[in-house]
């Protein structure tokens, strides 16, 4: 097993300060003349034990570029690095693995599995690789998500906010070294986005956890520790400690460039 | 609508193409049954009206009935100077006498046994016959001509000697070959053709003949030849049109063909209702699906109507196609079925296929008709989504059972249960069968209801399997109706299976039991499943003279009208019989019978309410009504033994029938003498009658056993065709739902499931839902089973035998079929790229 197990995992402050890498990723989609290049020699590093928000224009290649960093597509060009471990040499069981392991996703919709209830989700991950959630952190994320009695419902008995609270729970009961979150608000009221939006922010400060979370809304964006802007399949910019402003600020300035500029350029 | 309904069938054609299949191979079923039986029917149609070609008119002995079972009835022999009154009368231009009827022959020792039977006549050429010589010339005494198929099948040339044999036996020699029509035979017969005098010596006529063939004069107007000839005859004759002769002798060889048509449409219908699951299930998956899209319709404005005529449009298209394609399968079907049925020791003729337009549509007519209706509950729950279903953006959850339905159902089940139950503990088959119905639909109602139970109780292992398992039950349970569904179709086939092994050994062990009111030590029967047997007197006569033979007894069958049911009846010796059974008597003597008169079983006079003294009215083909004296009653066991519950003596039967063979002599052998010793001296002294066949008790009744097994085999295996629709269900049912559970199984593998757990899990609803088909099918098979079995045995001991072996063998092949059917739709799962399936809406 070339995988660590997470709950022997080292503490957070000892793991490498880089969580996952990517270098030079080139991702096309489709062929000849219809030929998208979706990541365009794409570079990031996320520092582990870190909220980091991924923002950029529609189409700019967000989602293209967490599902590269999580294994769950592969690339065209470059590495990809979670940890140590180079995603672009596996095979796609210990992909599997891996991404069972070491790595927790939260996505915009559809989170959770219909037939199980809240407490059988949270614990899917563990419960695929054959193992038992630790009951004391079980408590204690169920607690702080406040599903502590929704824990037998079934996805369909909970509100979308309760939904998404407990994909998060999923996405943490393993001790992930990272947490990808694609538009984990997308479909919630301000409110119970608000809510989230705190919990992933304390989860970085409580637990050191590694957060990635691609947002459109600078409100969320501003929640995060650091914000990556993506463009045109590249990164073009960061921002350290955003507040709603500074993002839309750099957000509009991003909007400029790109209009500036002869696409493709 | 309409280019709605086209474009939406083609828009889902890979969901629909099993359910395609599925009506295809049911319609395949039903045209190959009407094309295989229209082409048998015709065939022999074809035969008999060729061997009857130019003859305008022909003379019999009057006959109450023509033919009884698909046995057509034995005539008086005509006296020998008929021919002459005939030929004397005005209008006739030629006449010839025929002595036909049904023989064997023997080449070197060797019987010749086609598949039909081996017709003994009287050669003539044509205007009278078809037959056309070969080669050689037609016989004159001590000579032969035969059909020159059968002479090239077994090797026979000009010059030979064989034996020719049907009351008498004689060595004959071989002078010609002759063609019939432009054939070089009748399918599976063999022709053997002597001139008069040897036709009348080896069916002993003596100076009789069995027909005479009239030629009408030119001008004649043979509608009033024939009133002519049957006012100057009277009514002890019979005057029939020539065609209309050989449409008689037809029509009772047909009568077997019908059976088997009859059988075959039951199976071809369960195939369809099975297929109907199929359907319903298949448009009930692919409409949840499109819900919303369906809501979108509603919203923008379609009526419910509009909706459920669009549904109905694509089904429709389904059934249509699928029925085309399938009558098209069927013609080539029709071959396959014809292969089984001959492994099965039913004997078909071999000719081109007849396809009638009445086959084309019923084809079409059933396929599409079985998909609307399957495709109506689906629709009509379609026509019903609210427009703001378009709105909802987490999927609806599948809509549990209304109480109307549960209250129905398990009404419907009590009555069925007490109905089967009270008719099995009376013994009406009838309400058995009308139990089975209320039974069935019972399950139908309920089965939304009951299906998820089972499958929670039988899946209960898989939940310590993990997620996947765990999962595969789930996903089961949460859709009742579809699990319901697909279950249901495999249950019946199942309970089907089970329902005819059951039924086949219990009937097994039934014929092994009841001859034990038998004591015969040796019995000769004939070797060819004749209805009537098929053995020459000389054969008794020659048993009875052995010194090895202490004392002999004949039995004979016969054919009667009881009203308007055929029926069957014995004929035995009284002052012999008791030599070779044990006939117990509960009222009335045995020997009584001498005397004329009929012994009933006890539970048929009870029935009747007859008893000793009562007469019984009796239809017999020679000569019409007749009112018999109840001479005694005998003991259920016996008239098992004796094989029918009327019993004449060989004197009465005489009187009443023309036929003359023996269906089994029965033997005592003398003392001290052994069997092996017993059996050689009596085959050396039957060795010239070929179907003259030596066996003992056991072998008798393994003989009759094997004949039901091999029935019994072909009904099986053409049920399995049943069990494969619904295997092509389960199959279809996975992959519709996996389509479904895109989204659901991105996630699971985004989260870390890998390929082999999720096909395992999807081989694990497969797995699930033939169980709980496995669980539901035997218990149903083996309920009806017990219940038909109760029924028919009326006041006879009730033997009810459980192959359990057998059942076994059809529980694993379910279960392991029901892996092979998940094997796709697994596949197909692990292969779903994990982010498409993310991506999906
Ligand atoms: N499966 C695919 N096939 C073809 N092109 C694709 C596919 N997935 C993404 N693309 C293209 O790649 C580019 C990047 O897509 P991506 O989904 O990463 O953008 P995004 O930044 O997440 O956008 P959004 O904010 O709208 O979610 C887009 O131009 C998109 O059209
Ligand atoms: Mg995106």
């Amino acid at each position: 097993m070339t995988v660590t197990d997470p709950q022997l995992a080292p503490p957070p402050q000892t793991r490498p300060a880089i969580a996952a890498r990517a270098v030079d990723v080139v991702k096309t989609y489709g062929r000849g003349e219809a030929a998208v290049r979706a990541l365009d020699s794409a570079s990031v590093a996320i520092p582990a034990g870190e909220f980091t928000a991924v923002m950029g224009p529609s189409g700019s290649g967000k989602s293209t570029l967490i599902h590269a960093l999580a294994g769950l597509d592969g690339i065209d060009a470059g590495q990809v690095f979670i940890g140590d471990t180079d995603l672009t040499t596996l095979a796609e069981r210990d992909r599997t693995l891996l991404r069972r392991e070491r790595l927790g996703f939260v996505f915009q919709a559809f989170n959770l599995i219909p037939a199980l209830t809240a407490a059988e989700n949270i614990a899917l991950p563990l419960t695929l690789a054959g193992k038992r959630p630790d009951p004391a952190w079980m408590n204690e994320l169920v607690h702080m998500l406040g599903l502590a009695n929704r824990l037998d419902h079934r996805p369909g008995q909970l509100s979308g906010g309760q939904q998404q609270r407990v994909a998060v729970g999923r996405a943490l009961i393993a001790r992930p070294e990272l947490v990808f979150a694609d538009e984990p608000t997308g479909n919630l009221d301000s409110r119970s986005g608000a809510a989230l939006l705190a919990f992933l922010r304390d989860a970085a400060r409580t637990y050191g956890q590694t957060i990635v979370m691609v947002t459109h809304d600078p409100v969320a964006a501003a929640y995060a520790d650091r914000v990556v802007f993506l463009a045109d399949g590249r990164i073009v910019d960061e921002l350290t400690d955003p507040t709603a402003e500074t993002v839309l600020a750099r957000l509009a300035g991003l909007d400029a460039t790109r209009l500036d500029e002869p696409v493709g350029a | 609508m309409w280019r709605l309904s086209l474009s939406n069938a083609l828009a889902h054609r890979s969901r629909l193409a099993l359910t395609w299949l599925a009506v295809a191979l049911g319609v395949a079923f039903v045209a190959g049954s009407l094309v295989l039986t229209d082409t048998s029917t015709r065939l022999l149609d074809e035969q008999f009206r060729t061997t009857a070609a130019g003859v305008d008119l022909t003379v019999r002995g009057a006959a109450a009935f023509d033919a009884a079972m698909g046995v057509e009835v034995a005539r008086d022999p005509l006296p020998a100077d008929l021919a002459e009154r005939v030929a004397g009368t005005a209008g006739v231009d030629r006449v010839r006498p025929v002595a036909s009827g049904p023989g064997q022959l023997q080449v070197r020792g060797t019987a010749v046994e086609p598949a039909g039977p081996t017709i003994l006549g009287t050669w003539a050429e044509a205007p009278f016959t078809a037959y056309t010589l070969r080669a050689g010339h037609a016989p004159h005494g001590e000579e032969v001509v035969l059909d020159a198929a059968t002479a090239a099948d077994h090797g026979i040339a000009v010059g030979d000697t064989v034996t020719v044999s049907a009351t008498a036996s004689r060595p004959l020699r071989v002078v010609g070959l002759t063609g019939i029509g432009d054939g070089d035979g009748l399918t599976n017969s063999t022709v053997v053709l002597v001139d008069l005098p040897t036709a009348q010596t080896l069916l002993d006529l003596g100076s009789g003949v069995t027909a005479v063939d009239v030629i009408a004069a030119d001008g004649v107007a043979v509608p009033d030849l024939r009133a002519d000839l049957a006012a100057a005859l009277g009514a002890q004759y019979a005057v029939t049109g020539g065609q209309d002769a050989a449409a008689a002798s037809a029509d009772a060889a047909k009568e077997s063909i019908n059976y088997l048509r009859i059988v075959l449409l039951a199976l071809a219908a369960a195939g369809l209702v099975v297929g109907a699951f199929l359907i319903a299930n298949t448009f009930g998956i692919v409409l949840t699906h499109r819900a919303r899209e369906l809501a979108l319709l509603r919203a923008a404005g379609a009526t419910g109507r509009q909706v459920l005529g669009l549904v109905l449009g694509e089904a429709l298209l389904v059934g249509l196609t699928g029925a085309a394609g399938g009558t098209a399968v069927g013609v080539g079907a029709a071959y396959a079925l014809r292969g089984f049925a001959s492994s099965a020791g039913l004997a078909l003729p071999d000719g081109p296929l007849t396809v009638t337009v009445r086959t084309l549509v019923v084809g079409l007519v059933a396929g599409t008709l079985i998909t609307l209706l399957a495709a109506l509950g689906p629709a009509r729950r379609a026509a019903r989504t609210a427009p703001v279903e378009a709105m909802r953006v987490s999927d609806p959850a599948p809509a549990g059972p209304r109480r109307g339905r549960l209250i129905t159902g398990w009404i419907l089940l009590g009555l069925g249960v007490v109905q089967l139950g009270t008719a099995a503990l009376l013994r009406q088959i009838v309400g058995v069968g009308l139990g089975a119905v209320l039974l069935l639909a019972a399950l139908v109602v309920l089965g939304p209801v009951l299906a998820p139970r089972l499958a929670q109780a039988v899946g209960r292992p898989l939940t310590g399997l993990g997620v996947p398992g765990q999962l595969a039950r789930e996903s089961i349970v949460r859709n009742p109706r579809r699990t319901a569904a697909t279950a249901m179709a495999l249950a019946l086939g199942l309970a089907l299976i089970s329902f005819v092994a059951v039924l086949g050994s219990s009937v097994k062990a039934i014929g092994a039991s009841s001859t034990e009111a038998i004591t015969a030590d040796l019995l000769v029967q004939s070797s060819r499943d004749e209805m009537l047997g098929g053995l020459s007197p000389e054969v008794a006569a020659r048993v009875a003279a052995l010194p090895e033979v202490a004392a002999t007894s004949s039995v004979r069958f016969g054919h009667w009208l009881d009203g308007d049911m055929t029926s069957a009846l014995t004929a035995v010796d009284p002052a012999t019989l008791p030599q070779v059974a044990d006939v117990q008597m509960t009222g009335g003597a045995l020997a009584a019978l001498d005397g004329g008169g009929v012994v009933l079983a006890a539970d048929v006079a009870a029935e009747r309410g007859l008893t000793v003294g009562d007469t019984l009215a009796m239809t017999f083909s020679r000569d019409g009504e007749q009112r018999l004296r109840v001479v005694g009653l005998m003991a259920d066991d016996s008239a098992r033994a004796l094989s029918t519950s009327y019993v004449l003596s060989l004197g009465t039967y005489a009187q009443h029938f023309s036929e003359n063979v023996d269906a089994t002599v029965y033997v005592a052998l003398a003392d001290g003498v052994g069997p092996a010793a017993a059996r050689t001296a009596l085959r050396a002294a039957v060795a010239d009658f070929p179907n003259a066949e030596v066996l003992d008790q056991a072998e008798a009744a393994a003989g009759r056993a094997a004949a039901v097994g091999q029935v019994l085999g072909l009904i099986t295996v053409l049920l399995g065709f049943a069990v494969l629709i619904a295997l092509l269900g389960i199959t279809n049912t996975l992959a519709l739902s996996i389509v479904e559970r895109t989204r659901e199984i991105g996630l699971l593998r985004a989260v870390g499931m890998t390929r082999a757990q999720l096909s395992w899990m999807v081989r694990a609803e497969a797995v699930l839902i033939a169980a709980v088909a496995v669980v539901t099918g035997v218990a149903l098979g083996l309920g009806l089973a017990a219940a038909t079995l109760a029924g028919l045995s009326a006041d006879n001991a009730l033997v009810i035998e459980v192959p359990v072996g057998q059942l076994l063998a059809v529980v694993a092949t379910a279960v392991l079929a029901g892996l092979v059917a998940g094997l796709l739709p697994a596949r197909r799962a692990a292969r779903l790229d994990v982010l498409t399936a993310i991506a999906t809406q």
